[in-house]
């Protein structure tokens, strides 16, 4: 099967290039399994990859054009040439591996923690299961960055725009029963560009292998501040 | 404009003034398909009716407030240096505060004509 690979190592080349490939391909592979077998071919090449069944979230990268995850896109469901590169818009360290810490940033910025205000109970704060139901789609996240980076509003406003993953985790937490910062969390969402730089492009459900639908999340947020507003 | 009012009004009145246009923009084809002034003094007694020329009013009202939210989005989406930013921000919004001023001194004028 041939592959056309990004390469970039800034210590030695100029620029980037496209680097052809030729992996045999056994039955079930995976996209993982081919890297692996260009890093045997050329062991310089380098890519970020752990768990190789799509629970860690290291192995993002753009496929043919979208982002997935290396270790559950199967090879027989891809177009050959295969054109693996770097997720768009972020700065390329080397090959595949990119500098993901703006999209940990906007993770951080919106309090990705329960902040219970009253005094902590002496047992744990017990959740109804329709409240628990609320969670769902919301804290499945494995923070790949697969949508973030193929939202082109973070590709113009990394710095500023919150991007779908961490509006995704901002509506999981706007959602727990559990959670007595609501108005503190809609407060630190406000403004053009943290929310509001969403125009339901989508790419992030298209793109997200937990199949979780960040721009609903947006929508929700954005719900929850209107009733909060009127 | 308070901080506050920068994200979720003008998100609100972006959906807001795109209903209105969309119900207007139906009314207005249904008027000119199946009813359609013959000659200038009709169009001009069709504008007269009071519903009609608020709602004509309105209507040129929210087109210009969507087209203001929409081309400040893609400012601030594409325009990045600050100078260049504010000087189209100015001059978008005085073209359209003229185009208000110029749709309603067309309305009011045909109205009262």
């Amino acid at each position: 099967m041939k592959f056309s690979v990004y390469r970039y190592n800034p210590e030695s080349d100029s620029e980037p290039y496209m680097q052809a490939f030729e992996v045999e391909q056994r039955q079930g592979m995976m996209l993982r399994d081919a890297l692996l077998a260009i890093q045997a071919q050329d062991e310089s090449f380098t890519f970020r990859h752990s768990c190789g069944e799509g629970v860690c979230g290291s192995d993002g990268v753009n496929v043919n054009g979208s982002n997935k995850l290396a270790c559950i896109t199967a090879l027989a469901d891809l177009k050959e040439p295969v054109e693996v590169r770097p997720f768009p818009g972020r700065p390329v360290i080397r090959d595949l591996v990119v500098d993901m810490s703006q999209f940990y940033a906007q993770f951080k910025q919106v309090d990705p923690w329960l902040i219970h205000k009253d005094p902590m109970p002496e047992q744990e704060i017990l959740q109804s299961p329709e409240e628990r139901d609320q969670l769902d789609g919301l804290y499945e996240c494995i923070m790949c960055g697969c949508c973030s980076t193929s939202c082109p509003s973070f590709w113009w406003n990394p710095d500023k725009f919150l991007g779908p993953q961490a509006l995704l985790t901002a509506c999981r937490f706007l959602a727990d029963s559990r959670d007595q910062a609501k108005e503190e969390r809609l407060d630190k969402l406000e403004g053009p560009y943290k929310l509001f730089r969403c125009h339901t492009i989508m790419n992030c459900v298209e793109s997200c292998p937990k199949d979780l639908n960040p721009t609903k999340a947006i929508g929700h947020i954005k719900a929850i501040m209107l009733k909060d507003a009127i | 404009m308070s901080r506050r009012a920068t994200g979720l009004r003008a998100w609100f009145l972006q959906r807001a003034t795109a209903i209105y246009l969309l119900l207007f923009i139906v009314f207005l084809l249904q008027q000119m398909i199946l009813n359609p002034p013959q000659d200038f003094a009709a169009w001009q007694g069709w504008v007269a009716q009071p519903l009609v020329g608020l709602g004509l009013i309105l209507f040129f009202a929210s087109l210009l407030v969507h087209a203001w939210v929409g081309f400040r989005d893609v400012l601030i989406d594409y325009v990045h240096p600050t100078a260049i930013r504010v000087t189209l921000l100015t001059l978008a919004g005085f073209i359209l505060i003229g185009c208000g001023f110029w749709v309603l001194k067309i309305i009011i004028t045909a109205a009262t004509a």
